[in-house]
């Protein structure tokens, strides 16, 4: 402290370091509550000490900007698990209403409706019930109305399929725009901050990029590369470019193959994506592979069930004594051209009950052999090595498993995302106790040095008047 | 370490866990069923479409073995009308054949066994449901006709000698028709029709070539054989029937009882759960409730 004056700048510069530190407070918690903000820490500087004859006297301190209390791995850790959760869980969504359509029957009821595992049993019981009596006509009513549930509940099914598919591909499209809307943002908040701030801390505009890319994970799955001057890229998992510093590269879709396909520039990279994250990933996923797969379950099914049970009522003889010809053929399902789309289609195409070919060919119409070889189909490999009805109970078995297995994933990552979300609140968040506690400490330093203003004041007064006493107030 | 800020939050998502957690109680209760959806148990869920097929398969064989039954019971008793009839007809002859009748008492006898006659040959062609019984497959066709233009009569079968089977759910084959040949026809001068015929015409006239007669007579006796035999067949399957009816009926309590312990709720232990989770969502609420009150930040103490 080398003069009264000195004394004075040293004092009033403690004055405002405390008011802009106090201002950075106030800014934190009228920020509290707002998405994406990054609590901010005021940054004190000591001053350069000044040299005089050798001896060294301070020069107080400024307080030189706020710096936000960010941590970018944690953040990108983040970003990261919430595009696999948000995937997941797109996913699940999917997935929770494909096994709605194969409600287990708790068999308190007779039997659900539209349940296809009892469907099949009743159909091939019927055969069963024929064996009994092979010329009652309504135990071959029966029969008729038995396949016609069959293929009904078959086609159902499969018809739901295909709408909840397209209903995929039409929220998939919808993400295109979010995400380019978003990569937009990133590129001109790239721009912003490599201008304003290339080396420094760029706070609530770096907060909103955060708070851009966060959202963006959960649409689609993204890898960040840092640049120069503060600048960041952005590219898919796969590596295909969203956002170069200052400008960005649009997602655009088309309809291939009877679905939307997505491309950056001329490259496709629905298969990337799909195995990406984000919401978009777990859409296709549902869209592109477990759909068809439970679609294509439920065809090979309706396949075989019609082509083995049409191809045996055309070896026996109906109640006229007419055997089945390709030219003229006793089908009781329509005759599937080939595996895919044979479930949508299921349908009964015979009218007659007594075309029903219950005796072997060349017996008379009280045989029951080609009856018991129908009913007997139930417990023959018929459909992919396994009887129709085991094939279906491996059906269901697989799709639940399937739906719990992205269930369980799902919950982990959530928990996870929680608990990143925990760690970086921790280190981000603005917490109101923290403000409340440093507001109460620079108030006492604000007050401590206007306490040392007003002694210097009086010394100061004391030295203009020469010695003289004079009360200051 | 900073505690996280924003606690209030994840309390509040541990809220929601516990509700959607009662939710599916609830559900579970109302509806007494443990499993609603595939994930919830896959492995139940599958083990559930072959339980239901196996009691659906049951609860068909059951309905079928009602229809066979009658059926069955139908045609024993027919037999057994035959066998009757046969046997007086058998008496009969053996009177007629002892020489000790006039002309007149032998061609009553004659006419008597002619009328035994037309009523096993009614018997032969018994229909259940209006389908012939004896006929082997033919079930529509009237199995036995008899043309009066030759002496003795000739019976024919217009049935054929297919034999239908009706498969138990374990794979087991339960006979349900004898072919009409096999029963009435056997084989050669052992025909049923045969032998009755000859007599009938044997005893026409009224002077009886005794050595004819006592041989047709021996061949109704070994007809009579045959058409037992073969009711044998009749009520051996109804035996099986029986059986299989009620080996049936068991597993298929058996299944029901599996079927019931996969899918059923324990609602003792699905209420406990409950109540648990209730508790533990009350707590959270207080929790929240305590928390969230403004007045706690450090900033209300301040002056």
């Amino acid at each position: 402290m080398g003069t009264i004056n000195s004394a004075f700048s040293l004092i009033s510069g403690a004055l405002d370091a405390d008011q802009s530190a106090l201002s950075i407070v106030a800014n934190n918690v009228a920020n509290a509550n707002t998405p994406g903000y990054t609590t901010e820490i005021p940054n004190w500087q000591e001053n350069q000490p000044v040299s005089i004859n050798g001896v060294s006297y301070g020069d107080g301190v400024t307080e030189s900007g706020a710096v936000s209390l960010r941590d970018r791995v944690l953040e990108e850790r983040l970003d990261q698990q919430q595009q696999l959760a948000s995937s997941s869980s797109a996913r699940l969504t999917a997935l929770n209403s494909v096994q709605a359509l194969f409600v287990p029957d708790s068999g308190t009821a007779s039997a659900t409706a539209g349940d296809i595992g009892n469907d099949i049993t009743s159909f091939f019981s019927s055969f069963a019930s024929l064996e009994a009596a092979p010329t009652n006509s309504s135990l071959r009513q029966e029969v008729l109305s038995s396949a016609t549930t069959l293929a009904g509940d078959v086609s159902n099914a499969a018809a739901s399929l295909n709408t909840q598919r397209s209903a995929l591909d039409q929220e998939a499209f919808g993400v295109t725009s979010q995400v380019n809307s978003l990569t937009g943002a990133i590129a001109q908040l790239n721009q912003q901050i490599q201008t304003t701030t290339p080396d420094g801390n760029a706070g609530t505009l770096e907060d909103q990029r955060q708070q851009d890319l966060s959202q963006l994970s959960q649409l689609i799955g993204i890898n960040q590369v840092q640049t120069e001057n503060n600048g960041l890229s952005v590219t898919t998992t796969s590596g295909q470019l969203l956002v170069s510093e200052g400008s960005s590269f649009q997602l655009t879709s088309g309809p291939l193959g009877g679905v939307t396909n997505f491309f950056v520039g001329t490259t496709n990279i629905t298969a990337q994506l799909a195995s990406g994250g984000g919401q978009l990933g777990g859409l296709l996923t549902a869209r592109d592979q477990d759909i068809p797969s439970a679609l294509n379950t439920l065809d090979q099914l309706a396949y075989n069930v019609s082509t083995k049970v049409n191809a045996q009522n055309n070896a026996g003889t109906d109640l006229a004594g007419v055997t089945g010809t390709a030219a003229n053929p006793l089908n009781i399902f329509s005759q599937p051209a080939a595996i895919a789309g044979s479930a949508v289609s299921m349908s009964v195409v015979m009218a007659d009950p007594n075309q029903i070919a219950a005796a072997a060919a060349g017996q008379g119409t009280g045989d029951n052999s080609n009856a018991t070889a129908m009913a007997n189909l139930a417990n023959q490999a018929i459909v992919g090595g396994q009887t129709p009805t085991d094939f279906y109970s491996s059906f269901v078995s697989t799709l639940g498993a399937t739906v719990s297995g992205v269930q369980a994933d799902n919950t982990a990552q959530n928990a996870s995302v929680t608990q990143l979300q925990s760690q970086n609140n921790a280190l981000s968040g603005v917490n109101l106790n923290d403000e409340a506690a440093a507001m109460s400490t620079l108030q006492t330093s604000y007050q401590a040095a206007s306490q040392v203003f007003t002694i210097l004041n009086t010394i100061m007064t004391s030295a203009l008047n020469l010695g003289t006493e004079t009360a200051v107030t | 370490m900073r505690v996280d800020p924003s606690y209030v939050s994840n309390l509040v998502g541990s809220l929601d866990q516990a509700q959607s957690n009662e939710q599916q109680l609830t559900a579970e209760l109302s509806s007494g069923v443990a499993i609603n959806s595939l994930s919830q148990n896959p492995v139940a869920a599958g083990e559930n479409v072959l339980l239901l097929n196996q009691i659906q398969q049951d609860d068909s064989f059951t309905q079928s073995s009602n229809l066979v039954s009658g059926q069955l019971q139908v045609a024993d008793s027919a037999l057994g009308g035959v066998v009757t009839q046969l046997t007086q007809a058998i008496s009969l002859a053996t009177g007629a054949d002892n020489g000790t009748l006039n002309a007149a008492d032998i061609r009553s006898v004659g006419s008597q066994i002619s009328g035994i006659l037309d009523e096993v040959q009614s018997l032969a062609n018994t229909s259940y449901q209006g389908q012939y019984i004896f006929a082997g497959g033919q079930t529509s066709t009237t199995p036995f006709t008899t043309s009066t233009n030759g002496t003795p009569n000739v019976t024919t079968y217009n049935g054929d000698q297919n034999v239908n089977y009706l498969s138990t759910p374990n794979g087991q084959k339960i006979q349900l028709n004898v072919p009409g040949s096999q029963i009435f026809l056997g084989a050669g001068s052992n025909s049923v029709f045969a032998a009755l015929n000859s007599l009938v015409a044997d005893y026409s006239s009224g002077t009886v070539n005794t050595t004819q007669a006592i041989s047709d007579t021996q061949a109704l006796s070994t007809a009579l054989g045959y058409v037992s035999q073969n009711r044998v067949t009749i009520d051996n399957s109804i035996t099986q029937l029986t059986a299989a009816s009620d080996a049936v009926t068991s597993s298929q309590t058996q299944l029901t009882g599996a079927q019931t312990n996969l899918m059923q709720a324990d609602v003792a232990e699905v209420s406990t759960q409950l109540s648990l989770s209730e508790t533990q969502q009350t707590a959270l609420e207080d929790v929240i409730a305590q928390l969230d009150q403004a007045s706690n930040s450090l900033f209300s103490k301040l002056q």
